[in-house]
């Protein structure tokens, strides 16, 4: 089970990796959202808000009313956040729960591919 | 059917209701193919009785509604098709059967880029050879619309489904009114016709709902779980109503040749409403495509991008453009809906269209009641929000009806004798046969490989500390260097 700072920790490099990737800006044009993750393990949660083309800070907890819904296992998080793992992998062995629109799960799972283009 | 309270994703800004989810549901249903099965389903049966194998379909859909609501239930997700399939039956075949399921998509996009473009060329009075220029400026509009992301909003769908389901009910009551004459057997559909006339009629029937359950692709955007299960109902409905009054206005009022032609929607919007009427049926017509276009696209693409990613499908499939859109899929698409809905309009085999598209549905409704039976025997303790009562049972009853239906469906054309629909499905089972069991384990072995040469980048714990060791090119930034298990990562803001 991954610890609130290890996630914090691997979601910060992943921030930093998104934020500076002229690409990833380009596709989160126009697409400010609030995203919610809960960890399936240990129960905990946190925000992602993505506006003006740029990921803000994790948030601890469940903050405003979300957009997206992504629940996981605390090491799934951390692995993602590193680059280590697929989502999509996971999302089609239903190891990764979404909720959400179709489009938004898309933009999700764009913005960790690209953050990692030779994964 | 047993279901239980959720609690859904109530939560979220931007949740779809009940309303959207019948409208996706009937809408995705409803497409402008709709016209040409009911027109060649009444062909089958004596005068005007063709509601009555609309109506036994309708009770098959409901059976197949039942194995959707509780697949849907258990596995509320996009990917739902991956999931029960691959935990129902061995992956190849899962694989193997969905890729020729999703050729469904590629014969309704066609046939309703066919359909609109004949109607258009139809009501411009233009030669006929000028429905395939329609139908490539049709197709071009479509997968641009794609490619920047425009994706029509669900008030928007609201609004053209029930305008198309208004418009149609409208066209076909008074088609019937004005001709001012007596309905001719609708109780007797077997009327100098024979018993495998009606079956043929009722696997068309089948066609008239399919699509109806690619509503459950929403599940993780609806507001509450059932509302998936209960728009597919209501939707069926809906589909059994409007449906049963084409197919009586459609054997009422247009005569054989008009029946099998590639607008039959358009002669009665005109036999309703003269000129004006054969206008308006036109514009209903476009409308269908709407939703047709919009929801075969996106579901179609995201499910080969999401293939593509999961490493069953070759690395370029899941390219995206600056709009996060999977471009080569929806390229992909476009071309070969387009080579399919020219060659249609060529040699006018839309019958064959139909009747590809009807056993394809009935197959698919096989390997769902497949899928419901056997996870009930290898899952018997999985939750399921909405169970099926007698499921085993009519597990079994569905494998066989369905099971009969598509094999009916696919070896008849316009009543009479036609292997060609099931030459069509063979090509496309055969090819994803081949695909899944000569290309993909090399596109497997190719993942694997690319993924061993990636270097991890998770630090990894020391035994038994639980805190990251910083090592290698991350700890050579400096940036988080000291950083460990309780470190600040400067980056992180507890929430009010």
């Amino acid at each position: 089970m991954a610890t609130t700072e290890e996630i914090a920790e691997a979601f910060a490099e992943w921030r930093e990796r998104c934020n500076a990737n002229e690409r990833l800006k380009r596709m989160l044009r126009g697409w400010d959202r609030v995203v919610h993750l809960r960890t399936s393990d240990s129960s905990e949660q946190f925000t992602i808000e993505v506006r003006d083309q740029s990921i803000g800070p994790l948030g601890i907890g469940a903050a405003g009313e979300p957009d997206m819904v992504v629940t996981a296992t605390s090491e799934d998080f951390a692995d993602l956040f590193w680059g280590d793992l697929n989502p999509s992998e996971k999302y089609m062995s239903g190891e990764i729960v979404l909720a959400g629109s179709q489009e938004d799960v898309m933009r999700l799972d764009a913005m960790s591919m690209v953050a990692f283009l030779d994964q | 059917m047993v279901t239980e309270p959720a609690t859904g994703n109530a939560a979220l800004r931007r949740a779809m209701g009940l309303r959207t989810a019948v409208s996706t549901s009937t809408g995705l249903a409803f497409a402008a193919l709709e016209y040409l099965a009911a027109a060649g389903l009444v062909v089958y049966v004596a005068g005007d009785s063709a509601w009555i194998a609309v109506a036994v379909a309708g009770l098959l859909a409901l059976l197949a509604w039942g194995f959707f609501g509780e697949l849907n239930g258990m596995f509320p997700t996009a990917a739902a098709i991956r999931l029960y399939m691959k935990r129902s039956m061995d992956d190849r075949a899962a694989l193997t059967i969905t890729f020729t399921y999703m050729t469904t998509i590629v014969l309704v996009i066609a046939a309703d880029a066919f359909i609109v473009g004949s109607a258009i060329s139809q009501v411009l009075g233009e030669a006929s050879w000028t429905a395939g220029l329609w139908i490539l400026v049709l197709l071009a509009l479509a997968v641009a619309a794609n490619l920047r992301g425009i994706k029509v909003a669900g008030s928007v769908q609201d609004v053209a489904t029930y305008t198309v389901l208004v418009a149609t009910t409208v066209i076909a009551a008074a088609a019937v009114l004005r001709s001012r004459a007596a309905l001719r057997f609708p109780l007797s559909p077997l009327h100098g016709h024979h018993g495998t006339d009606l079956i043929e009629a009722v696997a068309l029937g089948v066609f008239l709902y399919s699509a109806f359950e690619w509503v459950t692709t929403n599940a993780e955007e609806v507001r509450r779980p059932e509302h998936v299960h209960r728009g597919m109902l209501i939707a069926v409905g809906l589909l059994f109503v409007v449906c049963a009054l084409v197919t009586i206005s459609m054997s009422h009022v247009l005569t054989h040749h008009q029946l099998g032609s590639a607008y039959p929607q358009l002669y009665l919007g005109r036999a309703a409403f003269g000129r004006a009427g054969l206008w308006f049926m036109a514009g209903v017509t476009a409308v269908t495509a709407l939703n047709t276009f919009n929801g075969g696209f996106i579901t179609a693409s995201r499910f080969v991008y999401a293939t593509a990613r999961e490493g069953s499908l070759p690395r370029p499939l899941a390219a995206l453009n600056d709009r996060a859109v999977p471009w080569v899929p929806v390229v992909a698409l476009g071309a070969g809906s387009l080579v399919v809905a020219l060659v249609v309009a060529a040699s006018h085999s839309w019958q064959v269209l139909v009747a590809t598209g009807a056993a394809l549905e009935a197959m698919i409704y096989a390997v769902a009641a497949t899928c419901v039976v056997r996870l009930r025997g290898r899952l018997p303790h999985e939750h399921r929000p909405f169970r099926l009562v007698g499921a085993r049972t009519l597990g079994v009853v569905g494998i066989v009806v369905f099971g009969l239906l598509a094999v009916v469906a696919s070896v008849s054309v316009g009543n009479h004798f036609n292997p060609a629909p099931l030459a069509v499905i063979a090509v496309c089972g055969g090819l994803s046969a081949f695909y899944v069991l000569r290309v993909l384990p090399r596109v497997r072995a190719a993942e694997q490989a690319r993924r061993s040469a990636t270097r991890r980048r998770r630090p990894p714990r020391p035994a038994g500390t639980g805190v990251p060791v910083v090592t290698g090119e991350w700890a050579e930034t400096g940036e988080s260097a000291q950083t460990g298990a309780s470190a600040e990562t400067g980056a992180t803001e507890r929430a009010p």
